[in-house]
């Protein structure tokens, strides 16, 4: 129906099954700018320069979790599309799926790191929450060096020589007729390992500076779930309600 | 390794991630540490391939595309300050019957937790808008905080829910007969939970007063146009989800997609600006349009005349025009949707890379052996299929105290499959008891996240204990439901029997 409009852009980049590659390509200006108004949200004059790198590293991850996020956006309207063709014009699309589990895998892998710089990832923290700031960060600390860097420096030199491999035969999807190249969500293992190794360096760093301070460092400024906000909303009045009450109180015992 | 055999290196690994569980750190690591560690010493350099392609699998993988997509749909619900009017209107609806603000509560915590599936989300936001209102109309704090707690949790029950999908992919059932089988347990499930309410408040009246008459007394058609307005939106795009999967129209990947897209447009739709007249008259000549449309769908379905695909189109393009011309002036804006969408990456993170240390560990677990143990042991208990399944359900129920759902679901549920083949159990019969069960995890001790929400923002002098003896008795429902299900397994099989022989 669009062929009019997209052939001409895609023999300019040679031709529709190079689509992947420009997939991870074409965001890099939103990310490159999301990663500078994240790094200079968190970063002033006086940030020490352990506290800059941090920062930087966080700022980087968040960039492209969120740059890649949108994807999940890309993924509503194509596979919406594909029912919809299905449905109503009758034919089904012969690249939606390759488009679907690229999609979803872009989104997920690129947003590792992203969730590790948020601490979002899922701990069994029952006994964890009990522990003191330092405790838990000589606990993390120990544990990032036995086990998270070994597994993901493991994920990176075996992503290493599937993605090359694949790259080296310039290896299409199977899926469809027409098949994509696969290689470039392939090397996205390897990205992704590298990302989360320097992520892991950071938090490394994170756990360091809490066992010298005794408490967490800050994390940058994002958006958080709606019960955590809430929950700290509701802490936040009944701090002041206590306060309230207990100037009031005061003032009563002047008189 | 120290002379162990690989059987017996399996169920090291396993005691060995139990521990290190408790020591809090990021379980998707822990697991996959573990599983190239434990690898390594069987496999040599086999690991690294293996868990490249276990990885790989992960990110091919066409199940678990309807989990970020779900997961999106349930943000934009979420952000779109829909509750507010939902929870006001259905009070309306129930006005006269008795306990009627907690049968409210749970009729719309039933309603927007299966939408979003967020159970924290529904807790705090009900904790803020129901609670102090049952505790105003002179509801006993035990039976609020119950009702506020349990009706939250029902959306990872009822269908369209991530946390089938996630039970879906690690057994290896379909999605759609898990989604057609725990529709009505889920419906039994909140109905259970509506009549131990009702019951309670005609036992005692003192615990559920009836509302004053003034604000009983509201003319049929405002209670109408309230339900129109804000419930009949929500319960017809879940409606339509489920259904369109249920019944084979799409896989639960384009459902959810489709379902995203409905939010979105929801979203617009709620948050416009009705103080213009020509939003209003935009929005009822649509609702017009849509009754006559759904109308002809339904005459064409029962006299097998095909749909025209024409007239779907324009319905379409109706629907895309309306939301377009909203869109000025609605609460739902870019920076709703952009939280919504960094949400969604993150969530979807979590879970996947959480599949990815769950597939390579159990991928070397099943290769060293380690399931032979367990199963010589069970076999040496000497058990009754009853006998085992009471005892899994006891030890998923036991998880659920200190673990989460993802959890026991990613991570313990592999251990017990295999032993389903043994006692010739269903894995989609024992996927629903797990459903059921789980929702026990959210509200028992010590890590029951429903409660501490609650308590977080309840007024202060509502007391904790006070919270978890109110959610005793509907705990105590949920095994009540679980024998029910058990004992006629018709509850939950009848549909997907019906529909998919």
């Amino acid at each position: 129906m669009l062929d009019a409009l997209f052939d001409p852009l895609f023999s300019l980049i040679g031709g529709p099954k190079q689509l992947p590659l420009y997939l991870f390509l074409l965001p890099i200006p939103i990310l490159l700018w999301l990663f500078w108004v994240e790094f200079h949200a968190a970063t002033g004059r006086d940030t020490p320069a352990g506290e800059r790198v941090v920062h930087l590293i966080d700022g980087l991850n968040s960039a492209i979790g969120k740059t890649y996020g949108w994807s999940i956006l890309v993924l509503t309207f194509t596979t919406s599309y594909e029912v919809f063709s299905r449905y109503i014009f009758g034919a089904p699309t012969e690249w939606a799926f390759d488009a679907s589990y690229m999609l979803y895998g872009t989104l997920f892998m690129m947003a590792g790191a992203y969730a590790l710089a948020r601490n979002a990832h899922v701990r069994g923290d029952f006994i964890y929450r009990a522990w003191s700031p330092r405790r838990q960060a000589m606990m993390d600390l120990v544990l990032y060096v036995l086990f998270f860097f070994p597994g993901m420096l493991a994920f990176v030199y075996a992503g290493f020589g599937f993605a090359e491999l694949s790259r080296r035969m310039n290896e299409h999807s199977s899926a469809s007729p027409n098949g994509p190249i696969v290689w470039p969500f392939k090397w996205l293992i390897v990205f992704v390992g590298v990302m989360m190794v320097i992520q892991g360096i950071v938090e490394v760093m994170r756990c360091i500076m809490c066992i010298r301070n005794g408490e967490w460092p800050a994390r940058l400024h994002d958006v958080e779930e709606l019960e955590k906000v809430m929950l700290e909303d509701a802490e936040k009045k009944k701090q002041a309600e206590m306060k309230a009450a207990e100037e009031s109180g005061l003032r009563r015992g002047d008189v | 390794m120290f002379g162990l055999g690989n059987p017996e290196l399996g169920v090291l690994m396993l005691a060995l991630f139990v521990v290190f569980i408790m020591f809090g750190f990021p379980i998707a690591f822990t697991l996959m540490a573990l599983g190239v560690f434990f690898g390594y010493f069987a496999l040599g350099d086999l690991i690294f391939s293996l868990l490249v392609q276990r990885s790989y699998s992960v990110m091919t993988n066409d199940v678990l595309i309807s989990i970020p997509l779900f997961v999106f749909m349930g943000y934009i619900v979420e952000r779109a300050n829909i509750l507010d009017r939902l929870f006001r209107s259905l009070q309306l609806a129930a006005g006269p019957v008795p306990a009627s603000l907690a049968l409210a509560t749970l009729a719309t915590c039933a309603i927007f937790a299966t939408a979003t599936g967020i159970v924290g989300a529904c807790v705090t936001l009900m904790g803020l808008l129901a609670f102090p209102a049952m505790l105003r109309a002179g509801y006993d704090v035990k039976i609020a905080a119950g009702v506020v707690c349990a009706g939250g949790c029902l959306g990872i029950l009822i269908p369209p829910s991530v946390m089938l999908i996630l039970y879906g992919a690690t057994a290896g059932v379909s999605v759609v007969k898990l989604y057609a089988g725990a529709f009505f347990p889920g419906i039994m499930l909140a109905g259970l939970y509506m009549l131990y309410t009702i019951i309670m408040a005609l036992l005692n009246p003192k615990l559920a007063p009836r509302l004053p008459l003034e604000e009983r007394n509201v003319p049929l058609s405002t209670v109408f146009w309230a339900l129109v307005t804000s419930f009949l939106p929500l319960a017809g795009l879940i409606g339509a989800a489920l259904g369109s999967i249920i019944f084979g129209l799409a896989t639960p990947s384009e459902a959810a997609a489709m379902g995203s897209l409905g939010a979105l447009l929801l979203a617009v739709g709620y948050g416009a600006d009705y103080t213009k007249r020509r939003n209003v008259l935009l929005v009822q000549v649509y609702g017009v349009l849509m009754v006559a449309f759904l109308a002809y769908v339904i005459v064409c379905g029962m006299t097998a005349l095909d749909v025209d695909r024409r007239i779907v189109g324009l319905a379409l393009f109706a629907t895309l025009f309306v939301g377009v011309v909203l869109i000025p002036g609605t609460s739902f804006r870019l920076f709703q949707l952009k939280e919504s969408v960094f949400l969604a990456a993150r969530t979807t993170a979590m879970v996947c890379w959480l599949f990815i240390g769950s597939f390579t560990f159990s991928a070397v677990f099943a290769y060293l052996g380690g399931h032979e143990p367990i199963e010589k042991f069970v076999l040496w208990m000497n058990l009754s299929p009853t006998g085992f399944m009471i005892l899994a359900q006891i030890i998923i129920f036991v998880l659920g105290w200190p673990l989460e759902w993802t959890e026991i679901i990613v991570i313990f549920m592999p251990i017990f499959l295999p032993l389903l083949k043994t006692f010739n159990i269903d894995p989609l019969f024992f996927g629903l008891l797990v459903a059921l069960n789980i929702q026990t995890s959210f509200l028992s001790p010590p890590v029951a996240m429903a409660p501490f929400y609650l308590k977080g923002v309840a007024p202060a002098w509502v007391n904790i204990n006070d919270i978890f003896r109110g959610v005793m008795p509907y705990m105590i429902i949920v095994i009540v439901s679980m024998v029910m299900l058990y004992t006629f397994p018709q509850i939950g099989l009848w549909l997907p029997n019906q529909l998919y022989r």
